[in-house]
């Protein structure tokens, strides 16, 4: 996918556009020095390792606890949560 | 001080209060209160759960340390059936479904939640200003700001409208307004305690962290939410910290400061005065001190909130009004998400999510997001150089006392940059508590990961010497 996508369109923000004082860190970042040795990807991963990973696990909510998402949900029709709309493209 | 909660579990044994006055108490005092430190109380659940307590103890059953003891939960952590807004009007409606690990075992070992407390939306700002429930006023003076994000919290542990509160620290959230509200506040080290239940903001560096009147609080309250949990991959198991032994501390040999941190432009000349005060006396106490060098503020502050920006861009993306939020329905399903993020976000959750998205992207990710990682790398490294040299390093909180309310929302980089003693060691994930002395704004100290219990004895050792 070529096409660019402004940052209002990637953030789902109405006339979003990049704020000046954010870009002075941004800057801060692109100026920094870093030793010849440092290269991508970073060298400490922070995340867990694959082999570490537990299997996935099926939990069944409590009646509480689907009472309360249903609740939470903006809409519901005939026991059916309704979502917004339906995606076209 | 010493710690409350032995003090009102022994008042509670000896029936001389009874645990339903005890949380009554706390509730009106939490009702009256005028530092908009409140989004929600639990006056029903907590009432209920007093009187098992009071219960309890008349059939002459013994009752745990932390049972019956009431206690403040930021407004982003998840407690079944209670209203969970992240202080935003996105959420002003949501109603937890599941309770947070940590919270869980707190009630599991008797504590007893009272309120939700006010914080900056989704923990963005270091002010409690960026929030629709109005600006937390400080304990101190109700001019200035509490600090953030976790500033309600903060603000009832100073004001004893709680006896310990549970905040999240990312970049500073649970230290910073410590500082400011003269309490004790600790982020404890990357994993130690779960994270399941907080709402994300930057999960490679949010921590649940306490916050209370002593250092034995902030260890019972650590000892009681650590642990590994299946639900948060990232924790892992950890030793118990003894607290009887915080008393008597084991000898530090040497301590290490930043002295970029200090010799700069940036910082208050009364901070700066009083924490080389405090480096004094701990020669003179025959401690080591050791200047270190470190990152400049501006790479520390810039390289934090580019990762910050960038996870929380990706983290807050569910919050569309279909999965989670109040829905504002448009023409289309785009337009639906947009309008619903474009009405109930705050400004500076807007500049933060903008902002992820801008070094996420292409063709700005390799300069920005993969080289901020690769800065991240390096300040790792040093702090792994600086704890084979010292075995505590002291710091300032903040470089600035708090500000004015209605000051920091007006001009984002200078509260961006007001971070700039906390966020290197959240980058680092290593434990760090501040202490409410030292200087005006408190003190930090940070040992290397997972030696949290070093920290509060070597606290506990300076309450006598500074």
């Amino acid at each position: 996918m070529s096409k660019i996508m402004t940052v209002d369109i990637l953030s789902s923000i109405k006339g979003a556009v990049p704020s000046e004082a954010v870009n002075k860190l941004f800057e801060v970042i692109k100026n920094a020095n870093l030793p010849a040795d440092n290269t991508f990807p970073h060298r400490h991963n922070d995340a867990v390792p694959l082999d570490d990973l537990r299997d996935d696990v099926i939990i069944e909510s409590s009646e509480v606890e689907k009472k309360i998402i249903i609740q939470n949900f903006p809409q519901a029709k005939d026991n059916y949560l309704v979502v917004s709309k339906v995606i076209e493209e | 001080m010493e710690s409350q909660i032995q003090k009102l579990h022994q008042l509670l044994v000896d029936k001389k209060i009874s645990c339903k006055s005890l949380v009554q108490e706390k509730l009106n005092l939490l009702k009256k209160n005028t530092h908009n430190t409140v989004n929600s109380l639990l006056d029903d659940l907590a009432l209920e759960l007093a009187v098992k307590v009071d219960a309890k103890i008349a059939s002459g059953e013994t009752i745990g340390l932390l049972e019956g003891i009431p206690f403040g939960v930021k407004d982003v952590f998840m407690v079944q059936g209670t209203r969970t807004t992240a202080s935003s009007k996105l959420l002003r409606n949501y109603t937890s479904a599941y309770t947070a690990t940590a919270i869980q075992k707190l009630m599991d070992a008797g504590a007893i939640p009272i309120v939700k407390e006010n914080c900056d939306s989704f923990g963005h700002g270091s002010s409690s200003e960026n929030t629709v429930f109005g600006a937390v006023k400080n304990a101190t003076d109700p001019n200035l700001v509490a600090g953030g994000s976790s500033g309600g919290s903060a603000v009832n542990v100073a004001k004893d409208y709680t006896v310990f509160s549970i905040g999240g620290d990312t970049g500073g959230s649970v230290r910073q307004p410590a500082g400011y509200n003269k309490v004790y506040g600790l982020k404890p080290t990357y994993g130690r305690i779960s994270r399941y239940g907080l709402m994300a903001y930057a999960s490679s560096t949010d921590c649940v962290g306490p916050l209370a009147k002593s250092i034995e609080d902030i260890g019972i309250l650590l000892n009681t939410m650590s642990g590994q949990d299946p639900k948060d991959q990232t924790t892992y198991t950890s030793e118990p910290i003894s607290i009887d032994s915080i008393d008597s501390a084991d000898p530090v040999a040497s301590v290490g400061y930043f002295k970029n941190f200090i010799e700069n432009d940036a910082i208050d000349p009364t901070i700066k005065s009083e924490f080389l005060e405090v480096i004094e006396k701990l020669k003179s106490e025959g401690i080591e001190v050791k200047e270190l060098d470190f990152f400049d503020s501006e790479t520390l502050v810039s390289t934090y909130y580019t990762l910050a920006m960038g996870e929380t861009a990706s983290n807050l993306s569910r919050l569309d009004g279909t999965n989670y939020g109040n829905r504002i329905e448009a023409e289309s399903l785009k337009e639906t998400y947009a309008l619903t993020r474009s009405e109930n976000f705050s400004e500076e959750t807007k500049r933060r999510i903008v902002g992820g998205n801008q070094v996420l992207s292409q063709g700005f990710s390799d300069e920005i997001y993969l080289k901020a990682l690769a800065i991240r790398d390096q300040i790792k490294e040093n702090f792994e150089k600086d704890f084979k040299e010292v075995d505590i390093i002291i710091s300032p909180v903040t470089p600035i006392k708090p500000p004015i309310i209605g000051s920091s929302l007006k001009d984002p980089l200078a509260m961006y940059l007001s971070d700039a003693y906390t966020v290197g060691f959240s980058l680092g994930q290593l434990p760090t508590l501040t202490i409410p002395q030292g200087t005006v704004t408190g003190l930090q100290i940070t040992a290397a990961k997972d030696r949290d219990e070093v920290i509060l004895k070597f606290s506990n050792f300076l309450k006598d010497v500074i």
